[in-house]
C-alpha cells in the first residue's frame, strides 16, 4: 500500500540568500517539490536581509513550499532556533543540507550550529544529514580556519567530536565514496549512505560552440578561503601576451561568508590587469548565460571541501574545465566521469598552460565540454531526488513500527 | 547489455503473471533506456508485477540504480512491486554503499522472488 505524501521539513540555505549550497538547495527543492510522495515542504532557511524575501510560485501538481527562516550565519543559537522551528512546523522528517561552516565563519557558531541535527533528532524527527564535506578531507590552513598547527590539532579534535554528533543523525549521506569509507572506519558508523550528488539541470544537448567576442575565462563561485583567483589573475595576465584573440576573464560570485572584502581587495590589487570583469552576485536567472558564454570554466582551488557543484554545472552547460591536481576535484573526476586540463596550485604558469591547452585548442575545449556534458547527464538530481525519498519512506515506517511497538494495546 | 523480458511466471498460489526480466552484462548509463523501456513494457503486461534477475550483471552504476529506483516506482504505483534477485557480489556492494538494498526487496533466486510477490498480493 502506498505511502500517504509527507512534509518534508529542509534546512539549508536558499537563493536569494547567498549562503554556500543555496544552489543545491533550488535545484534540490525545484524537483522535490513535483514528486507525488511530498505534500508539503517546510523551507528552514537562513534569515535575509532587510527587503529580500524567499518566493515559490504555486504550480498546479507542485507541493506547496512554507518558508520559515529560522537561524542566521555566525549566531550562536541557531541549533536552538531550528529545533524550535521543526517542533513548531512538526514535519514528518528532516533533511539538513550542510557542510562545515554552514552555521558559522568562526568556529564557535560553526560548531554549535553542527549540534542541530542531533537536536531535532532527539525531539523525535527522522533526521538524514546530506554532508557536503567532512572534516577529515579540509585542508584547514588552506582553506582559511587557522594556519597554526596546535589550533589545527584542537580544530581536528572538536571536529571529530561534531561528526560524532551530526552521525547520530539516522542517515548521514554524502557524495563520494571515500567519504563512506572514512566516516566508516573513524567513527564506526554504519548509517553512511553513499548519494550521488546529481547533475542540475536537464537541458538539451548544449552547443559546444563560443558566442562571438572575447573568449572568456570563467570562474564560479565564492571566493576567499580555498577558492583564491590570485593565482588565476597572474595566469591571465600571462595569456594576455598579445599572441592571442581577445580574453576576458569573468570572476562571477561573492565572497565566501568565511571572507568578507576579500574579493574587493583583489580588485584593487589588480586593478591594472585589462579585461577582468567582477559580476558579484549571479542571480539564478543568469547563471546559464554566464557558463554558456564561457570558453573554459576554472577551479582556482587551493584545497577542495568536498565534491563541486561547480563541476556539475560546467557539465550541464557543456563546458572544458581547467583543475588543481587536489584531492576531492580529482576524485570526483575519475568516478563520475568528468575530464579536464590540471595545474600545479598556486603555479601561475602552471595554470595558464592549463588554460592554453584549452583555448588555443578549439577541438580539443569541445571535446573536453562534450565528455563533461555526457559525464553530467550520468544521474539528474530529480532522480537522485528519489532515493532521498526512500530513505525516508524506510526511516517513517521505522518510526511509525517503533512507536506502534511501544503503545499499549488498548 | 542482454535484456531477457520474455519470461512469465505464474505467482505460487495464484493465476496472475509475473514477469521476469533477466539482465547480464555492465549496467551503466548506455544501457539505462533500454533495460527502462524493458521494465515498464515488463510492468505494464503484469500490473507492476516485476522480478528483475541480475545474476548476469557484473558492473552497476548510479544510472543503473536509479533505473531500478525508477522501475520500482512505476510498479508500487500500480499496486505492486518489483523485486530483484541473484545480487553478485560486485553490485551487492553497490546496492549497500547506497543503502539502495533497504528501499528495494531483495531476494536470492527468481523462485523466492516470485514467492515474496505473491506473499505481497495476498497482502493486498
Amino acid at each position: 500500500m502506498p505511502m500517504p505524501k509527507f512534509r518534508l521539513a529542509i534546512v539549508t540555505t536558499h537563493p536569494p540568500g547567498k549562503g554556500s549550497l543555496n544552489e543545491y538547495a533550488y535545484h534540490f527543492v525545484r524537483f522535490l517539490r513535483q514528486k507525488g510522495e511530498i505534500g508539503e515542504i517546510i523551507l528552514l532557511p537562513d534569515e535575509l536581509p532587510p527587503g529580500q524575501t524567499y518566493r515559490f510560485e504555486a504550480h498546479p501538481g507542485h507541493a506547496p513550499v512554507r518558508v520559515i527562516p529560522c537561524w542566521s550565519f555566525g549566531a550562536k543559537d541557531n541549533a536552538w532556533r531550528i529545533r524550535s522551528a521543526v517542533r513548531q512546523a512538526d514535519p514528518d522528517a528532516v533533511l539538513f543540507n550542510i557542510q562545515f561552516a554552514s552555521f558559522g565563519g568562526s568556529k564557535v557558531p560553526a560548531t554549535l550550529g553542527l549540534t542541530a541535527p542531533y537536536l531535532v533528532k532527539r525531539a523525535g524527527y527522522p533526521t538524514i544529514v546530506l554532508l557536503h564535506n567532512i572534516m577529515e578531507t579540509i585542508d584547514l590552513r588552506r582553506a582559511g580556519f587557522t594556519g597554526n598547527p596546535l589550533v589545527e590539532s584542537v580544530m581536528r579534535f572538536f571536529g571529530a567530536q561534531v561528526t560524532r554528533l551530526l552521525l547520530a543523525a539516522d542517515l548521514v549521506a554524502v557524495t563520494i565514496p571515500k567519504y563512506v569509507e572514512i566516516l566508516e572506519s573513524k567513527y564506526k558508523a554504519n548509517n553512511v549512505v553513499l548519494a550521488p550528488h546529481g547533475a542540475f539541470e536537464d537541458a538539451p544537448q548544449p552547443s559546444f560552440e563560443l558566442p562571438p567576442g572575447p573568449i572568456k575565462i570563467l570562474a564560479f563561485g565564492k571566493f576567499g578561503t580555498y577558492k583564491k583567483v590570485e593565482t588565476l589573475i597572474e595566469a591571465f595576465k600571462l595569456l594576455q601576451d598579445g599572441s592571442r584573440p581577445p580574453l576576458e576573464l569573468v570572476i562571477a560570485g561573492t565572497d565566501s561568508p568565511n571572507a568578507p572584502g576579500y574579493l574587493e581587495g583583489v580588485r584593487r590589487r589588480y586593478a591594472a590587469i585589462p579585461n577582468i570583469r567582477y559580476t558579484g552576485y549571479v542571480d539564478e536567472k543568469d547563471v546559464p548565460r554566464i557558463f554558456s558564454e564561457a570558453a573554459v570554466v576554472v577551479f582556482p582551488y587551493t584545497s577542495t571541501t568536498g565534491s563541486s557543484g561547480v563541476l556539475h554545472q560546467a557539465g550541464d552547460y557543456g563546458k572544458a574545465v581547467v583543475l588543481p591536481y587536489i584531492g576531492d576535484l580529482a576524485e570526483v573526476i575519475a568516478e563520475e566521469g568528468y575530464s579536464g586540463e590540471f595545474f600545479e596550485p598556486g603555479n601561475p604558469r602552471s595554470l595558464a598552460a592549463a588554460i592554453a591547452q584549452v583555448i588555443d585548442n578549439p577541438d580539443r575545449r569541445r571535446e573536453l565540454g562534450r565528455q563533461n556534458w555526457i559525464a553530467s547527464r550520468g544521474l539528474p538530481i530529480a532522480e537522485v531526488v528519489d532515493w532521498y525519498l526512500l530513505h525516508f519512506e524506510n526511516l517513517i515506517e521505522q518510526r511509525q513500527a517503533a512507536t506502534a511497538y511501544r503503545l499499549p494495546a488498548t | 547489455m542482454q535484456i531477457n523480458l520474455q519470461q512469465l511466471e505464474t505467482m505460487p498460489g495464484t493465476e496472475q503473471a509475473v514477469a521476469v526480466v533477466g539482465l547480464a552484462g555492465r549496467f551503466d548509463a548506455h544501457e539505462v533506456p533500454h533495460v527502462r523501456q524493458a521494465l515498464t513494457q515488463a510492468a505494464d503486461r503484469t500490473e507492476g508485477r516485476v522480478v528483475v534477475d541480475l545474476g548476469g550483471v557484473n558492473f552497476i552504476d548510479s544510472s543503473g540504480l536509479a533505473c531500478l529506483v525508477q522501475g520500482m516506482k512505476y510498479c508500487r504505483e500500480r499496486g505492486a512491486d518489483q523485486i530483484l534477485c541473484n545480487l553478485q557480489q560486485p553490485v551487492r556492494i553497490i546496492f549497500e554503499l547506497t543503502r539502495l538494498d533497504r528501499a528495494f526487496k531483495i531476494a536470492g533466486c527468481v523462485e523466492e522472488a516470485t514467492t515474496t510477490l505473491a506473499a505481497r498480493n495476498s497482502q493486498n
